[in-house]
C-alpha cells in the first residue's frame, strides 16, 4: 500500500506492454473525499461510483478550452473500458490529494493536466474496476477474471450484476494491492480522435462559465479602479451613482469603489457618474520607454546572477557578435472577463466562478475575509479561456470582499477595460545576445536577460495561502523578495537551451520597477524563445548557412529537437515556398513538449502578410489526437497575435490600452493556414497547452528577415 | 422605464425596461438567457452577437428600445427540437470551440452568413466573421466548419428520395 509510484515504475516488469503499478491512492485519513456520498464506491478522491451506476469523475483540472476535461475522462474511461463520454464530469473542490506534483499545490498550469494525471486516473479506473469485478465475482461465486465490465454493463456468466448491489458489496472490500493497466496495444480511448465532450453545450449556449451562473436576489458589483499601479484613491463624490435608479450601494474596497446595483447596466452607468481623484503612486512620472531604457542600462551595468555556464569562457574564440532584443508587457485577455458570484450563506462564503487554482481560492479568500479555509466552499466552473490569468484568483477575492461588505449576493463583473488595465502582464523585457565567431565557426553563445520578477509578486501571494495566519505579511514579501533574483521563468528557454557550442552562459538581471505580473501562456518560453531563435538566426545567416542546416549541426542528430525539426521542414518544403513568399524556422522546447514551426510570409509595403504556418510536435503520447492539434492551432494564433499586434504600454504607472481597439487580437482573415503534424509516440504525455506559442514569434521575425533583410528585435514586429 | 414589445426565439415577449439599455443585459441580466456572451461592450468582439430579423447584431451596443417590434433570435434559438443547426453539427464535429466562449457569437455570425450566402467562398467568410474574435485561436476550424455547414445544409434542403429535409452525412 505504501509503494512509492516512481520507484515501482522504474522496477516494475512489464509484461506484454500491460503496467503492473503499486497502490499510491491515500483514499483515507487527512480530509473526506470530496464529493463523498456513504451510498457510493470511492475509493479515491478522483473517481466513484453511485448505487444506480453512474461513474462520476472529479474534475481537479479545470477545463479552460485545452480539452482536460476530454483528456481526464479519456484516461478513466480507458481504464473502465467504457466511452468516455459514459462518464459523469463534476468540477473539483480542493482536496489535498488533487495536487499536482509539480508545484505541489492544487493549480492548473504548466501544461502539465495530462502529464501528472497520467497515472493516477489511470490507476483510479483501474482501481474501481478491480473492486466492481471483484464484489461481482463474490455475487455470482465466481472468479474475478471471470467478470467483464464493458460499456457500463457489469457481468458475468451467470449475467448481469445489479450496482446497486456490486457497489454495496465493493465498498467493504479491501483495496488491491497492485493494479494492472492496459497495454497501450488494447487503447480503445487513448490515441484515437474524437469529439469533445463538451463539444455540444458549446454550440448551444448551454456551457455554463462562472458569469453564467443563477443566484436568487443577486446584485451586480463594477468596479472603479486607481489607474496608476500603487496608487491610491484621495477622494470621491458618488452622489450622482447613488441616485442612479437600480443602485443601492457605493462600497470602498482596498482603495477601489465599488458600485452594488441591479444588473450590469444599471452599475455601469452609475459608476461613469462617480467622481474620483486619485494619488498616481509609485510609477508616477513612469512610462515604458523608461522602463526600457532602464533595462537597456541594467543590462550593460549589471553582471546578475549566473544561472548556467557551460564550458570554459577561454572556449569563446574569435569576433565577439551581439545584439539587444526586447519584448513588451502582454495582457491575458481571456474572452470571459474576470467575474466571481460570491454569496454569504449559513456554510461560509459560497463562490461560483471560473478559476485555475482551487486551493488559492480557498487559501486566499479565507486570508481576506478573517473566516476559516472549510468556511469558503467554491463551485468551480467552466473557465471562458485562463492562459495563466486565472491561477491568480484576486478578482474572486474582490467579490468576496464585496459581499460580505454588502450582505447581499454579489456578481462582480469586470469590464475589457478592468481587464485590460489591471492584469498581471507577461513580463516587459529585454535580453542581450552575445556569440563569438572564429573562423566561421560559432565558438559560443551567451545570453543575458533583464526583466522583472514575476515570484517576486507570486510567491507571497502562495505563502500567504499556504502559511499559517499569524506569518505576518512583511515575512511573505520577504520571502518573494529573495525569491524574485532568482526567478527560473526569467531565463527558461535561455538556459538549457539544446545546440551545442564550445562555451555557453545565461545570466539574469533583475528589473525592480514593474507593473503586476503574473503567468502568461508559456510564460518565460514566450520572450525567450523570440531571443534565441532569432538570434541562432542571424548567426546562422552570420557564417552564411541554411538555417535549417546551421540548427541541425548544433544539434545532437538523434534529439528530439532534430527530429521535429527535420519533420516541419520536409512538410513544408522548407527552401521553396510558392512565389512571392519567404519562409523562416524555428524550434523551442517548452513543458517537456518540442515543437518546430515554418512559417510563410509575404511583405507588401509595411504589411506583414502569414499565409502559413507548419507545425510538428513532438508531446509524447497524444491522449486526444485532434485536442493537440487544436492546441497547436490556437497557441499558434495566440503566438502571432503577440508577435503581429500585442503591446501594453504604461504612461504614469497606468495602462495605456483598454480594450480590444488599441489591444488587437488577431481576427479570422488574419488567421494563416495552420497544418500540424504530431510525432507518433506510445510513452506518455508531456504537455501541449503552451508549447506551440513561444517558436512563432521568431519563425515569424525570420521569415521577414528572409524576405525584407530587416532584422526585427522588438516584438510587436514593426517594418521600417 | 418604458414597455417594449418584440419577439423572442420565435416567442412574444413584453418587457418594462430602461429603454436605452443595451438588448445584451435585457437578454442575460433580466431574461436570465446567458447563451449570448459579454466579451467587450462596445461591439469590438462578437462574443454578444445575435439576430435581429435574421441579421446579426452585436446586442452589446444595441439599444433595447431599437428592437421593439423586431424578430431577436439568440443562440439558444436556431436549434429546431430534434437537431442542431448544421452550423452547430458542423462545429461539433470538428470540435471546433476551445473554451467556448465566443462560440455563441462565431455561430450566429456563421448562421446568418449561409442564410444570405448558403456557398460561401474563403473571402465571404473573411468578411463575414472579421468581427467575431476568438481568444483560443480556433479560427482555423471555424472556416473549415463554414464550409461543413454549407455542405450538411445543402443536403438538408435537398432530399430527392423523399422531399423532406432531412440530416445526412456528406463527406
Ligand atoms: S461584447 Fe458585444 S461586441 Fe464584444
Ligand atoms: S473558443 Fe475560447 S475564445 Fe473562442
Amino acid at each position: 500500500m505504501t509503494l512509492n509510484r516512481r520507484n515501482f515504475l522504474k522496477g516494475t516488469a512489464i509484461t506484454a506492454g500491460a503496467l503492473v503499478v503499486g497502490v499510491t491512492m491515500t483514499g483515507c485519513g487527512r480530509m473526506p473525499l470530496p464529493h463523498r456520498n456513504a451510498e457510493d464506491l470511492q475509493p479515491s478522491a478522483y473517481l466513484q461510483v453511485t448505487p444506480d451506476g453512474r461513474f462520476i469523475l472529479q474534475l481537479a483540472k479545470v477545463e479552460m478550452g485545452q480539452g482536460t476535461l476530454t483528456g481526464m475522462a479519456t484516461l478513466v474511461a480507458e481504464e473502465l473500458n467504457m466511452p468516455p463520454s459514459m462518464i459523469v464530469v463534476e468540477h473539483a473542490r480542493y482536496h489535498p490529494d488533487f495536487a499536482d506534483p509539480e508545484f505541489y499545490a492544487m493549480i492548473t498550469g504548466g501544461s502539465s493536466s495530462l502529464r501528472t494525471s497520467f497515472e493516477p486516473l489511470r490507476e483510479a479506473g483501474a482501481m474501481v474496476s478491480a473492486l466492481l469485478k471483484q464484489a461481482a465475482a463474490q455475487l455470482h461465486g465466481i472468479a474475478a477474471t471471470e467478470v467483464a465490465l464493458i460499456d457500463g454493463v457489469l457481468s458475468s456468466p451467470k449475467g448481469t450484476v445489479p450496482y446497486a448491489e456490486a457497489v454495496s458489496l465493493a465498498r467493504t472490500l479491501p483495496r488491491p494491492e497492485s493494479l494492472t493497466l492496459r497495454a497501450p496495444s488494447e487503447y480503445r480511448f487513448i490515441g484515437k480522435k474524437m469529439t469533445r465532450l463538451d463539444g455540444e453545450e458549446k454550440v448551444t449556449g448551454a456551457a455554463q462559465y462562472g458569469l453564467d451562473i443563477q443566484y436568487p436576489n443577486t446584485l451586480t458589483a463594477v468596479m472603479v479602479r486607481c489607474p496608476h499601479f500603487g496608487g491610491s484613491l484621495e477622494s470621491y463624490d458618488a452622489q450622482a451613482a447613488l441616485a442612479t435608479k437600480g443602485v443601492s450601494q457605493v462600497l470602498e474596497i482596498d482603495g477601489a469603489l465599488a458600485v452594488v446595483a441591479k444588473g450590469y447596466w444599471a452599475a455601469r452607468q452609475a459608476a461613469n457618474k462617480i467622481k474620483v481623484t486619485w494619488k498616481a503612486g509609485p510609477l508616477e512620472g513612469v512610462d515604458s520607454a523608461a522602463l526600457r531604457a532602464e533595462r537597456h542600462r541594467l543590462a550593460d551595468s549589471e553582471p546578475g546572477k549566473n544561472v548556467e555556464e557551460r564550458g570554459s569562457a577561454e572556449l569563446a574564440r574569435g569576433e565577439r557578435f551581439e545584439q539587444r532584443y526586447d519584448v513588451p508587457l502582454l495582457a491575458h485577455a481571456t474572452m470571459e472577463p474576470p467575474n466571481a458570484l460570491a454569496v454569504r450563506t449559513e456554510r461560509g462564503m459560497e463562490i461560483w466562478s471560473g478559476c485555475q487554482s482551487q486551493q488559492f481560492v480557498q487559501g486566499m479568500v479565507a486570508d481576506a475575509l478573517g473566516i476559516s479555509e472549510d468556511q469558503v466552499i467554491l463551485h468551480n466552473q467552466l473557465l471562458g479561456g485562463g492562459f495563466g490569468r486565472k491561477i491568480v484568483p484576486d478578482y474572486i477575492v474582490e467579490a468576496a470582499k464585496i459581499a460580505q461588505r454588502s450582505g447581499a449576493p454579489i456578481r462582480l463583473v469586470w469590464s475589457r477595460e478592468d481587464d485590460i488595465r489591471h492584469d498581471l502582464y507577461r513580463p516587459c523585457a529585454t535580453a542581450l545576445m552575445t556569440a563569438t565567431i572564429d573562423n566561421g565557426k560559432v565558438t559560443s553563445l551567451q545570453s543575458k536577460a533583464v526583466a522583472p520578477s514575476i515570484f517576486g509578486q507570486f510567491i507571497p501571494l502562495m505563502t500567504q495561502s499556504f502559511m499559517p495566519r499569524w506569518v505576518p505579511d512583511a515575512t511573505h514579501s520577504t520571502i518573494g523578495g529573495l525569491a524574485a533574483p532568482s526567478d527560473p521563468s526569467a531565463t527558461e528557454g535561455l538556459a538549457k537551451q539544446p545546440y551545442q557550442f564550445d562555451y555557453q552562459r545565461a545570466d539574469y538581471v533583475m528589473q525592480k520597477r514593474t507593473a503586476p505580473l503574473g503567468y502568461w501562456r508559456s510564460v518565460g518560453h514566450s520572450q525567450n524563445a523570440f531571443f534565441m531563435e532569432s538570434f541562432i538566426d542571424e548567426l546562422a545567416h552570420k557564417v552564411k548557412k541554411n538555417p535549417l542546416d546551421f540548427r541541425l549541426g548544433q544539434l545532437d542528430e538523434d534529439s528530439r529537437y532534430a527530429k521535429v525539426l527535420k519533420l516541419v521542414a520536409d512538410k513544408a518544403d522548407w527552401g521553396n515556398p510558392p512565389a512571392g513568399q519567404y519562409q523562416g524556422i524555428a524550434v523551442h522546447e517548452s513543458f517537456r513538449t518540442v515543437v518546430a514551426q515554418v512559417v510563410n510570409v509575404s511583405v507588401e509595403g509595411k504589411t506583414i502578410r502569414v499565409h502559413k504556418v507548419v507545425c510538428a510536435v513532438d508531446c509524447g503520447l497524444a491522449v486526444n489526437p485532434d485536442m493537440v492539434v487544436a492546441q497547436m492551432e490556437g497557441g499558434i494564433v495566440f503566438g502571432l497575435t503577440a508577435a503581429l499586434k500585442g503591446e501594453i504600454t504604461l504612461k504614469d504607472g497606468a495602462v495605456e490600452q483598454s480594450n480590444f481597439h488599441d489591444y488587437q487580437m488577431l481576427r479570422l482573415p488574419e488567421s494563416p493556414d495552420i497544418e500540424v503534424y504530431v510525432l507518433p509516440a506510445q510513452d506518455r504525455p508531456s504537455g501541449v497547452g503552451e508549447p506551440a506559442v513561444p517558436p512563432v514569434a521568431p519563425a515569424l521575425a525570420n521569415a521577414v528577415f528572409a524576405a525584407t533583410g530587416q532584422r526585427l528585435r522588438e516584438l510587436p514586429l514593426r517594418l521600417v | 422605464m418604458a414597455k417594449l414589445g418584440f419577439t423572442l426565439n420565435g416567442q412574444p415577449l413584453e418587457v418594462d425596461v430602461d429603454p436605452s439599455m443595451p438588448l445584451l443585459w435585457l437578454i442575460r441580466d433580466e431574461l436570465a438567457m446567458t447563451g449570448t456572451k459579454f466579451g467587450c461592450g462596445l461591439g469590438l468582439c462578437g462574443a454578444c452577437t445575435v439576430h435581429l430579423n435574421g441579421s446579426p447584431i452585436r446586442s452589446c451596443s444595441f439599444p433595447v428600445q431599437a428592437a421593439a417590434g423586431q424578430a431577436i433570435t439568440t443562440i439558444e434559438g436556431i436549434a429546431s427540437d430534434s437537431a442542431l443547426h448544421p452550423v452547430q453539427q458542423a462545429w461539433k464535429e470538428l470540435n471546433v470551440a476551445q473554451c467556448g466562449y465566443c462560440q455563441s457569437g462565431q455561430i450566429m455570425s456563421a448562421v446568418a452568413l449561409l442564410a444570405s450566402q448558403p456557398n460561401p467562398s474563403d473571402a465571404e467568410i473573411d468578411a463575414a466573421m472579421a468581427g467575431n474574435i476568438c481568444r483560443c485561436g480556433t479560427y482555423p476550424r471555424i472556416r473549415r466548419a463554414i464550409h461543413r455547414a454549407a455542405s450538411l445544409a445543402a443536403v438538408q434542403v435537398f432530399d430527392p428520395g423523399t422531399g423532406t429535409a432531412v440530416q445526412q452525412e456528406v463527406v
